[in-house]
């Protein structure tokens, strides 16, 4: 799949740290016992967070990071020409087995909904846009950032970030039942890209290459699940490609997006 | 859109779910598959029955999808390689029952997996034999409409010839508990629009379209999905925003996307839950879309009947429109009596009107500030 998308800023954090610097060679021997590597509740203060879920936090804090990457002030992002694109596998399970095991309030229903976490994020940067929440895996985050070419190319935007998030932690056992489908370490990340329309075609042929950038998230990070092409993005940037072609394999399935990884202008307002 | 098929409280197949709407049916009733004693209101739009095709299904929010998407397959034929059919379904709650028998002690590895919001969407993949995309969206109530938005998306670029799009829900003990703590639940019937009106219903059903590209589409097709449209109110996790914003913007770019103006708009298939909050700030936008015509236009809610089936809503209301516009007939808003001053427009009240609509629009609305629309034409 191609798309007319720039890739201006990928904010990473991951259970290693903050963005990709922070990646192990190895995860799989950096996480030596630990079936599942934690990322901490972030440290948002206001009224207004208090019920936040962890999840619904490190969405927010995927996005600051961003902004701190791509050096914007958060009102770059504000309004109707800015869609939101958030995917998810799972981080939604935290709080639905809390719900399910009657130990979250009367209020903690609405949280139960993978839309929470996007709405957080929506109400914390004024995100009034375009907006498509997806569930899946790695080839479903391929899905979104075609989705959010398509809409730049489309003019429906100007801007598009693509979000993901995943946690395992509250849901670690479930997660280990599915292991002969899904390798440790489990590693929990928050990531958010900004897209804006490329000014020129470029190719990813010969640059950053699908199957080794999916083999590279997986070898130094670990399991992100719908983080890894994300995080793939980041990893061809960091690399200095100017163009990638990003994959995703999840339940059978392999996706493909071709992106513009080296846009480095101001985002249109 | 080439067909569609159902599975819902008033009707197992395309045929009974379209007269049941006409005919002004209650498919709601009291709750009998999971226990809701302990529940201020145990009442809902189950199917009490599964078509025999869904019988060995697991979960049984995939049972629902292949029950809708038999009735679709018994419709239209789905002539396409299978790497080039893709499975675009909304849902609101995915295989969450499935989560809720995983925490209650069925450890095994496949009710894990079965408890990801997109199983069910895979499942119905895999009985269809389409090996194209599939892709869940979960844009709570608003996902169907998203969901056949992407489905168009989808044919327009080539990534697929034939889409089976849609959405479903299912009730389980989960979501009843959750808008029974909200109290968001009526113990009245649900009367949208209507000045009494005093909270939903929840249904579950599951709706499924062939969506082909118009050259491509064998036959006589139902009508042409000509736009969709998205917005977040970024307002609050769980009301809408009380100016109705981002519905408003998802209309027009709904409208956008689909070169109609809104003066030609004929039909508006509300999102029309039956609490105090959504009917009045979906009035009002649709009083500022619609302008000078907007007493003229007839508006119906088919949440009467049926329940909120949550992510089956929008491709249930996109299919009821289209079935009206074919047989110049649009169905009741079941439970509407009373008018509210604060809802005036012509909500088709009482039976069955004859009218013959050519483009409609259908809105939806959900939790999280989500919001969609969709631009039909009829055939």
């Amino acid at each position: 799949m191609r798309t007319g998308a720039c890739v201006q800023a990928v904010g990473v954090l991951t259970g290693w740290g903050e963005g990709v610097t922070a990646l192990p060679a190895d995860a799989r021997e950096a996480a030596t016992a630990h079936p599942v590597i934690r990322l901490t509740r972030p440290p948002l203060e206001g009224e207004r967070f208090r019920r936040a879920t962890r999840e619904c936090l490190l969405g927010v804090a995927a996005v600051q990071q961003m902004l701190r990457e791509a050096g914007l002030e958060r009102s770059a992002i504000a309004g109707p020409r800015t869609a939101l694109l958030f995917v998810t596998a799972g981080a939604y399970g935290a709080s639905n087995v809390e719900f399910i095991a009657g130990r979250a309030g009367t209020l903690h229903f609405p949280y139960t909904a993978p839309s929470a976490l996007s709405a957080e994020v929506a109400i914390e940067f004024g995100l009034t846009g375009a907006y498509v929440i997806l569930i899946g895996g790695p080839a479903t985050t391929v899905d979104a950032l075609w989705q959010a070419g398509r809409l730049l190319r489309d003019g429906r935007c100007d801007r598009a970030l693509v979000l993901a998030v995943e946690t395992f932690d509250e849901c670690e056992d479930l997660w280990r039942r599915a292991r002969w489908t899904i390798p440790a370490p489990l590693v929990e990340a928050a990531v958010c890209a900004l897209l804006v329309p490329a000014t020129g075609e470029a190719t990813a042929a010969g640059s950053g290459t699908d199957a080794g950038l999916e083999a590279a998230v997986q070898t130094r990070a670990g399991s992100t699940l719908a983080c890894g092409p994300l995080i793939a993005l980041a990893l061809a940037r960091q690399a200095g490609v100017e163009a990638a072609s990003v994959s995703g394999t999840w339940r059978g399935r392999r996706a493909t997006v071709d992106l513009t990884t080296s846009g480095r202008a101001a985002a249109r307002h | 859109m080439v067909g569609a098929g159902v599975a819902t409280p008033v009707g197992l197949d395309l045929d009974s779910f379209w007269s049941g709407l006409l005919a002004g049916s209650d498919g709601l009733s009291a709750i009998e598959r999971f226990p809701v004693g302990d529940l201020r209101v145990g009442r809902g739009g189950e199917i009490k029955k599964l078509p025999p095709v869904a019988a060995g299904v697991r979960s049984r929010a995939a049972a629902l999808l292949i029950a809708a998407a038999a009735d679709l397959k018994g419709r239209v034929s789905l002539e396409a390689a299978p790497e080039r059919i893709a499975v675009v379904v909304g849902t609101a709650l995915g295989g969450v029952e499935e989560l809720e028998h995983a925490v209650a002690g069925d450890a095994s590895p496949r009710r894990a997996l079965d408890a990801l919001y997109d199983a069910p969407a895979h499942a119905l993949a895999a009985w269809l034999d389409a090996r194209g995309p599939a892709i869940t969206v979960s844009s709570a109530c608003a996902s169907g409409a998203t969901a056949l938005g992407l489905g168009a998306d989808l044919l327009r670029e080539g990534q697929a010839d034939l889409v089976v799009a849609g959405g479903y829900d299912i009730l389980c003990r989960f979501v009843l508990r959750g808008f029974d703590a909200l109290r968001s639940l009526t113990r009245d019937r649900v009367r949208p629009f209507d000045r009494r009106r005093s909270g939903l219903l929840l249904g579950e059903a599951a709706g499924l379209t062939l969506l082909a590209r118009e050259r491509d589409a064998p036959g006589r097709s139902l009508g042409r999905l000509l736009g969709h449209g998205s917005a977040s109110d970024a307002s609050h996790i769980a009301a809408p925003d009380p100016q109705g914003g981002g519905l408003e913007r998802a209309i027009h770019a709904a409208l956008g996307a689909a070169g109609v103006d809104a003066g030609d708009l004929d039909f508006v298939s509300a999102h029309g839950t039956g609490t105090p909050l959504n009917d009045r700030i979906e009035t009002a936008v649709l009083r500022r879309v619609l302008g000078g015509r907007a007493s003229q236009v007839p508006v119906n809610s088919i949440k009467g009947a049926l329940g909120h089936t949550m992510g089956a809503a929008a491709a249930l209301e996109a299919i009821m429109c289209l079935l009206a516009a074919r047989d110049g007939l649009l169905p009741p808003t079941v439970g509407y009596e009373e008018p509210d001053p604060d809802c005036a427009l012509d909500y088709v009240p009482g039976a069955c009107r004859v009218a013959r609509p050519r483009l409609m629009l259908s809105t939806s609305l959900g939790f999280g500030g989500c919001n969609a629309a969709l631009v039909l034409e009829g055939m």
